[in-house]
């Protein structure tokens, strides 16, 4: 059988209410996660998710921020998954359709949108043309992160390092 | 990312070389610090952490 990649570095934690999926290679270091709520989102600690540490309203409130599919939930009892709704924007079933086996659609074309994080990354969404020092891409549907502080090691794209150096602006 | 020429948009994202990220076409701009919102037009974003009016370049980068 054929491994599935988009499931190779996923981790799940429970609070046995709701399970929150993280998937690291599909972060872009927006930081809305810890921002939010550092008592169970905190990327200095190990493991860096602590279900115990907010309600668990709290915990999807801030699930639902992050604008990729790094962080989804779902509901640990599968009735209550059937009647999500479209605002619960990262249930894995509006997120991961992998996982709820469903079929992958519904995805809607958005206008692009560019937003400066605090004390974080640009990070662009939509469809738009990405000119990366003369070497032209069309980005369909998708986000980039790109670095603002100036340290990241991955240019021009943000790999987190504004945290680390404590870059402010 | 598959290509689909129907859907091309027009904003476009320049990374500069050794310099700023230009925006320029359709797009929403939003500055999460100070709530202030833009659409559309040509935004020069700093890079390089320097600028000392960030979010937007200053050629703080030449220095």
């Amino acid at each position: 059988m054929e491994r599935d990649k988009s499931l190779s570095y996923e981790r799940k934690y429970t609070n046995g209410e709701i399970t929150v999926y993280w998937k690291q290679d599909a972060c872009i270091h927006a930081s809305y996660c810890y921002r939010e709520l550092i008592e169970v989102f905190d990327p200095g600690r190990r493991p860096w998710v602590d279900m115990k540490g907010a309600p668990v309203e709290r915990i999807i409130e801030t699930v639902n921020l992050c604008p990729t599919e790094a962080l989804t939930w779902k509901w640990n009892d599968d009735e209550k998954n059937n009647s999500v709704q479209p605002d619960q924007t990262n249930h894995i079933k509006f997120r991961r359709p992998e996982l709820m086996k469903q079929d992958p659609a519904n995805m809607k074309e958005n206008p692009v949108s560019v937003k400066v994080m605090v004390d974080g990354p640009i990070v662009v969404k939509g469809s738009f043309t990405l000119d990366n020092s003369g070497r032209k891409k069309e980005i369909i549907e998708s986000l980039i992160s790109i670095c603002r502080c100036g340290a990241s090691n991955h240019q021009p794209f943000c790999d987190g390092q504004h945290r680390k150096i404590g870059f402010t602006g | 990312m598959e290509e689909k020429r129907e859907n091309r948009t027009e904003a476009l994202i320049e990374v500069i070389e050794a310099g700023p990220l230009k925006i320029t076409g359709n797009f929403i701009f939003k500055d999460l610090k100070k709530g202030e919102e833009t659409s559309s037009g040509e935004i020069w974003l700093c890079r390089c952490g320097k600028s000392a009016n960030k979010p937007y370049c200053d050629g703080a980068h030449n220095k």
